[in-house]
């Protein structure tokens, strides 16, 4: 029960610190530029998700600034007569769900032994890793083994040639490097623990964030990717959704003066008009969901592993 | 932070396969080191001895407009007793759906016999991304029997087969193509258009003759019922266009000072139109043929006038300011301003490059605007860019490759489409009628066929192959569609409007410079050099006409031509020249 008044100090706890004049002024800049920032980064999505909500004339027009003006769903409905982008949808969710999982295993297999000091020829190995950061084989030799090993047109064509990005190997290895100390090794040997064993119950239960991180990493990378698919697959029902999000967003990038019908362009239009708005929608709405369940351990475990390179 | 966290390690993969994308693009070496030496491993022996194919009697029940010309319905009949099957390369379409289950590759396959099996490859077909593929794929040797509605360039055809890549079809088109032979001569000029300088035919051509689209790069509009508000007449001459858009801005129609007298966007080039009042200007490449010689217009005086001209048009407010930045976008976001137009003419395509189209009423704006006729200049020059060889003949329809053990049953296939049913189902499905006597077509003359619905429409999702497949849609054909006098299309008044203010003033055939094919060399250094002449056409362009450059001032123009000649004007036009007498024969 407190009866202090602004003018009364009270006796147990200590003044709290006066603001100085520069204070302010720094605290009032700083919160100015954020919010610009975050009005920058804000007002796209709420546009884009206005528009998508919004009679496609109003949109046309120019009406639509802010928020939805003539609100009507018939865009979303539109997006789901689409097979191509239903499957695409699924095939996307996947992709990114088993890219990650099978990339985050193999991630944490290759960085925890790098991170011992006891692994032979550890050197050379990393530099291995390192090597194929700067230098790989080029598109067509690349097509040439998914082609021959027998992945093209499969789904594993997208999944494997991605499965390890040797920047999140080196992320999480100096994750391992900094939060499992040496000691800690030594302490489970001579309470008899396998190396598989102490990288089972000891190091996995201490690198949740780490986890979550990689997940992240990889199933955003999977998420956003079309260039794989672009290459690797010829088969409708294996295609993405990205790839068929730029389909529909490179029909503006036609040159009139080329197209031979303008029936057509009207078609095109029609197609944009409709569609454009609603699948960035479709699209960005998965990893803004997944976000906010990996964003407590996304700061801890990436500026644990970016601590030391 | 985190945001910079979470895509850096997206960004550089996507950079990198990006990289590697556009080594690949770069195109023609990649193939180069492909067993250009090899016998065509393809072509069975049987595929030649085959008799050849006669026309098929006509079907009865069809009427045909007088002295039409164009595609025919006759009575065709499966082209295989035998079920055979083909690997078709394809670009993915929304509106086709899944190529293997639309509903015209089945009709196909049921009167044909011929099974298709697609493999369908990201991107429209003309971009880089699906040559990408394309290449990757051809350079691994993973190589379809054809590929259908990938556009290899003219360049690109000739290449691959003289490499024996592609299969020659002139033996095959002469047998077993009827259709596609009364096609041609219906079109004489045909032949040579799809002809390599070594007389190769290595695609199977498209015709598509779009009476409006021949003329549609220098289509201009003006708002009619301004022109009426302000007391004047259609304006023929650059004085009168200009005096009717300082009328426009003078009485602000568009209210409160916001009226753009003449709007323009970045994808609709000014010079196709204003520069036909001084010069026959067809636009981008900006080439012209001149008594057998190929000129380039960019550096010639007449275009210093036309600058003038726009500098004084743009000087006096009568442009919108983002004339050469707004985009398509922006330019709709003008033209369906609402409450009042905004827009007092504008240089587009059609209506819809800066309206929306609403047919169902009749008082919709876009009836409003009308196609200006092209304008007389102060030297009396005018005319009408008219495109005749670029427009209505595609090459690289449908590609045979040297994997295909049958190519004439493939051409057979494609000349079987260039029947007058398949083309109406092909491009528009099943879903149209036949007309009755006295059905008025877009020109006014008998109608052949016509559609409840719109073609266009959702209904024909996965019912037809969007324009992709092998047609023959001659302009007769095209202008017998129905028109329901009941809901009437922008296509009459698009036809008509062409007809009467654009069509009469054409320039002379001999003066375009037509498409023409390139060795593998030249072909890079044309591409090389007509990239940098184009950027720096384009800009100088748009700084004399804002005033950042003055045409009026000979210092810069000559500078201007300075840069112009140091990219290589010289050696572009040789090559052109020599690309140009090739064609000629």
């Amino acid at each position: 029960m407190t009866m202090a008044t602004d003018t009364a100090t009270p006796t147990g706890a200590p003044a709290p610190v006066r603001e100085t004049r520069s204070d302010r002024i720094v605290m009032i800049c700083n919160y100015t530029a954020l919010g610009l920032f975050t009005l920058a980064v804000l007002y796209p999505l709420v546009y884009v998700v206005s528009a998508s909500l919004s009679d496609p004339k109003n949109v046309v027009s120019g009406k639509v600034w802010l928020w939805p003006v003539g609100f009507s769903t018939e865009a979303f409905k539109a997006v789901f007569d689409y097979d191509s982008i239903v499957s695409g949808f699924s095939n996307s969710v996947v992709y990114a769900v088993g890219g990650a999982l099978l990339a985050t295993v193999l991630t944490l297999l290759a960085a925890y032994p790098l991170s011992r000091k006891g692994l032979p020829g550890k050197g050379i190995i990393m530099a291995l890793f390192v090597f194929t950061m700067m230098f790989n084989g080029g598109l067509i030799p690349t097509y040439l083994v998914v082609d021959r090993v027998g992945l093209l047109n499969t789904r594993w064509a997208i999944i494997l040639p991605a499965a390890l990005a040797v920047w999140n190997m080196i992320i999480t290895r100096t994750y391992f490097q900094s939060t499992i100390p040496e000691e800690l090794v030594e302490a489970a040997k001579v309470d008899g623990c396998t190396d598989l064993g102490f990288f089972w119950r000891v190091v996995l239960p201490l690198s949740k964030p780490i986890i979550a991180v990689n997940l992240l990493f990889y199933a955003v990378a999977q998420w956003n990717s079309w260039f794989n698919a672009l290459i690797y697959l010829t088969n409708e029902h294996l295609f993405p959704l990205q790839m068929i999000l730029r389909q529909i967003l490179i029909q503006n990038n036609f040159d009139p003066s080329q197209v031979r019908d303008t029936a057509e362009l009207i078609r095109m239009k029609e197609l944009q008009e409709q569609l454009k708005f609603s699948l960035i929608v479709i699209a960005t709405i998965p990893p803004l969901l997944i976000y906010p369940f990996v964003q407590k351990h996304f700061v801890k475990g990436a500026m644990v592993g970016s601590l030391k390179g | 932070m985190q945001e910079d966290l979470r895509t850096a390690g997206v960004k550089r993969r996507s950079f990198v396969a990006g990289a590697l994308g556009i080594a690949a693009a770069g195109g023609s070496g990649v193939l180069s080191g492909c067993s250009s030496g090899e016998a065509a491993a393809g072509a069975a022996p049987a595929s030649l001895s085959a008799p050849a194919v006669e026309l098929a009697p006509k079907k009865t029940g069809i009427n045909y407009p007088p002295g039409y010309v164009g595609p025919v319905a006759r009575e065709q009949r499966a082209i295989v007793t035998e079920q055979v099957t083909f690997t078709v390369v394809v670009p993915q379409n929304l509106t086709i759906g899944d190529w293997n289950k639309n509903a015209f590759t089945q009709w196909m396959e049921q009167q044909t016999g011929i099974r298709i099996q697609f493999r369908q490859v990201a991107g429209k077909g003309d971009d880089p991304e699906t040559m990408t593929k394309v290449n990757a794929m051809m350079a691994a040797g993973d190589i379809p029997d054809a590929f259908l509605g990938v556009t290899f360039t003219r360049s690109q055809l000739y290449l691959y087969g003289a490499q024996n890549l592609f299969v020659d079809l002139n033996a095959y088109l002469d047998k077993y193509a009827p259709n596609l032979q009364q096609a041609m001569k219906d079109y004489p000029e045909a032949r040579r258009l799809i002809r390599s300088p070594d007389k190769g035919i290595y695609s199977f051509p498209d015709i598509n003759d779009c009476y409006h689209c021949r003329a549609s790069n220098g289509r201009t509009l003006l708002n009619t019922d301004w022109i009426r508000k302000v007391g004047l007449a259609m304006p023929k001459t650059t004085d009168e266009f200009r005096e009717v858009l300082t009328a426009f801005k003078k009485a602000d129609l568009g209210g409160r000072g916001k009226t753009i007298p003449f709007a323009g966007y970045k994808d609709a080039a000014l010079d196709t139109y204003f520069m036909n009042a001084f010069l026959y200007n067809p636009g981008d490449p900006w080439l012209v043929v001149n008594d057998g010689k190929v000129e380039a217009n960019y550096v010639k005086d007449e275009w210093r006038e036309a600058l003038k001209y726009l500098r004084g048009l743009y000087a006096d407010g009568l442009l919108n300011k983002d004339i050469f930045t707004a985009d398509t976008d922006q330019m709709n976001r003008y033209g369906n301003n609402p409450g009042a137009p905004l827009v007092g003419g504008a240089r587009a395509y059609y209506w819809g490059s800066f309206l929306t189209i609403d047919q169902t009423d009749p008082n919709a704006r876009w009836h409003q605007y009308e196609t200006v006729p092209p304008l007389e200049g102060p030297n009396g020059i005018r005319y009408a860019a008219w495109n005749y060889l670029k427009v209505g003949l595609e090459v690289s329809t449908l590609v045979v490759t040297r994997k295909c053990k049958r190519p004439d049953l493939l051409v057979r296939w494609a000349d079987f489409q260039l029947d007058l049913e398949a083309v109406l189902r092909s491009y528009a499905g099943p879903d149209f009628r036949w007309s009755v006597k006295g059905d008025k077509g877009i020109n006014g003359k008998q109608s052949i066929y016509g559609f409840d619905a719109t073609w266009n429409s959702d209904a024909t999702k996965g019912k037809t192959w969007d324009q992709f497949g092998v047609m023959y849609r001659s302009g007769d054909f095209r202008l017998a569609e129905r028109v329901n006098p009941q809901k009437p299309t922008f296509e009459s008044p698009l036809y008509e409007q062409t007809r009467d203010q654009l069509f009469p003033y054409k320039q002379p055939l001999e003066m375009e410079f037509p498409p023409v094919t390139l060795e593998a060399d030249q072909a890079a250094q044309d591409a090389e050099i007509g990239l940098n002449l184009k950027g720096e056409v384009t800009t100088s362009l748009a700084k004399f006409v804002t005033g950042k450059l003055d045409p009026a001032y000979d210092g810069q123009w000559r500078d201007y031509k300075d840069r112009i000649s140091r990219i290589g004007l010289q050696p572009y036009l040789e090559i052109q020249q020599a690309a140009y007498e090739t064609y000629q024969g």
